[in-house]
């Protein structure tokens, strides 16, 4: 089955390793993914606060790229990339001005007929196959899982195929390959996203409280799906640590690296090297790798 | 935020309110002061002004405190209040707008960072059409250069360089320049978005 895929600026550049993982793990499953070609920047969170007609804009333009395609389905892994995405697309719906005042200046127009998924829905619907390819349980992997804010919470409303206060998607899939996750209260708190640049103080204490409680429910990972909570969390756990008086710390995987790994697939293919905090040792002492 | 006494008009509280209400896509009179998004707003403890009070300032016309406060710039965007408003109001939709009002009155941000990170960003995309982490960090330092002065530079640059190198040794440093071939149509998105906006002043 063929879909497209939007890596975004993010899998092209400092989790690139999240980008090598998706494929990877898609492909063995029966998934090919097709990169749309020529994509542009969604945006991001910057987008919002400084224009609202280029915040529907910048993304309209992949999708009339999406769209010319023929494909029926796009995959949208980065958060960030999928909530301007879907939200574009979402407000052209419903605005035909504002969608032909766009499609004036693209070559390929925005037709809105794709289907946008997020790297979930596209998971859990290979949810037997995932299964079956698991060749190895991952016993004794207790993982919290972060959702972050925007795979499920939107500036305007939004069908989502998860709950918004509660998701559970990613429990279901880790439980599915042998893993024990835990039940916690931040799974979709903000991590702080830019703030670790912008307003470090803000989003190092956004960040202590997330770790505190993994570390309280006796967690010993974090899984996510989003490249922004994964630097995050990642990146910054150090600097937390020493700022908060913490002293355990936590690998931050994305999911799609614990199903590589359940399904055999190489660490240094999978890139489990490239994390700031130790994600190594975890999966050895499991005797996971 | 200052704390005068209350300077009423109805003609400018009208006007801020129309402008806010138009841009920011939210109903603010629909507001009865529940506090539901104070209860989940991450920033609200260390902010002070809350999602509800911020909306209560612009109903009553405080134009100079509703771009001066520390929620509209500390604001995450979470959505976290506006899921859970039970009026479906987004109170970080319209911290963005009271951000791009204050920019476009030439006022000085309230946090500066946060003003040329977003800024700098958007510049980045004018450029290459997608966002290159090291060019970007490089127009995010001339905006900071511009805003806040020498100083606010080496403030930065000091933990930017410890990511940074972080970065350089787990091989999550991207050298290459990330381009988008079909750039003519992004100048003319970024041109269109200039004109709605009207001449500059």
């Amino acid at each position: 089955m063929e879909i497209g895929y939007y890596p975004g600026c993010s899998l092209h550049a400092s989790s690139k390793l999240y980008d090598v993982q998706t494929k990877d793990v898609l492909s063995r499953i029966g998934i090919e993914l097709s990169e749309i070609e020529d994509w542009n920047c969604c945006g991001a969170t910057s987008v919002g606060k400084q224009d609202d007609f280029l915040a529907i804009a910048l993304p309209a333009r992949n999708l009339g790229i999406a769209d010319a395609t023929g494909l029926s389905e796009i995959l949208i892994p980065c958060s960030s990339c999928y909530s301007r995405t879907l939200v574009s697309q979402k407000t052209l719906e419903g605005n035909p001005e504002l969608k032909a005042e766009i499609n004036a200046e693209l070559a390929k127009k925005v037709e809105g007929k794709i289907k946008i998924s997020n790297i979930l829905e596209v998971l859990q619907s290979k949810t037997a196959e995932i299964k079956e390819k698991a060749v190895k349980k991952l016993t004794g992997l207790k993982p919290v899982c972060y959702y972050g804010c925007l795979l499920s919470r939107f500036p305007s409303d939004m069908p989502v195929s998860d709950s918004v206060e509660n998701p559970v998607a990613m429990e279901g899939l880790l439980k599915s390959i042998g893993a024990a996750p835990l039940d916690w209260g931040y799974k979709t708190d903000c991590c702080g996203a830019s703030a670790s640049v912008n307003d470090a103080d803000t989003a190092l204490r956004l960040m202590s409280k997330i770790f505190k409680d993994a570390i309280a429910r006796d967690a010993n990972c974090f899984v996510t799906t989003c490249p922004m909570c994964q630097l995050n969390l990642d990146a910054y756990q150090d600097e937390v640590s020493k700022k908060y008086g913490i002293t355990k710390k936590l690998p931050v995987y994305f999911i799609t690296e614990l199903i590589g790994v359940s399904m055999g697939i190489s660490f240094d293919q999978l890139q489990i090297d490239r994390h700031f905090t130790d994600a190594m040792g975890l999966l050895k002492e499991l005797k996971l790798l | 935020m200052s704390t005068s006494t209350l300077k009423y008009s109805a003609e400018t509280s009208n006007a801020l309110l129309k402008e806010v209400m138009d841009r920011s896509g939210q109903n603010l009179m629909s507001c009865y002061q529940c506090r539901r998004c104070a209860s989940g707003c991450p920033v609200g403890e260390e902010t002070g002004v809350t999602p509800d009070r911020l909306v209560r300032m612009i109903l009553l016309g405080e134009k100079e405190d509703a771009l001066n406060n520390l929620l509209v710039w500390k604001c995450v965007a979470c959505y976290t209040c506006g899921t859970r408003c039970p009026n479906n109001i987004h109170t970080s939709r319209i911290n963005e707008t009271l951000k791009q009002m204050s920019k476009e009155a030439h006022a000085k941000p309230l946090l500066l960072k946060v003003a040329a990170f977003h800024s700098a960003f958007m510049k980045s995309i004018s450029h290459f059409g997608r966002s290159n982490e090291l060019e970007f960090m490089g127009l995010y330092q001339m905006e900071n250069v511009k805003k806040g002065g020498l100083s606010a530079l080496i403030a930065d640059i000091k933990s930017l360089s410890k990511l940074g190198i972080a970065m350089l040794r787990k091989k999550r440093m991207h050298f290459k320049l990330d381009k988008t071939k079909g750039r003519s149509e992004i100048t003319a998105l970024y041109n269109r978005s200039a004109k709605r906006q009207g001449p500059k002043e």
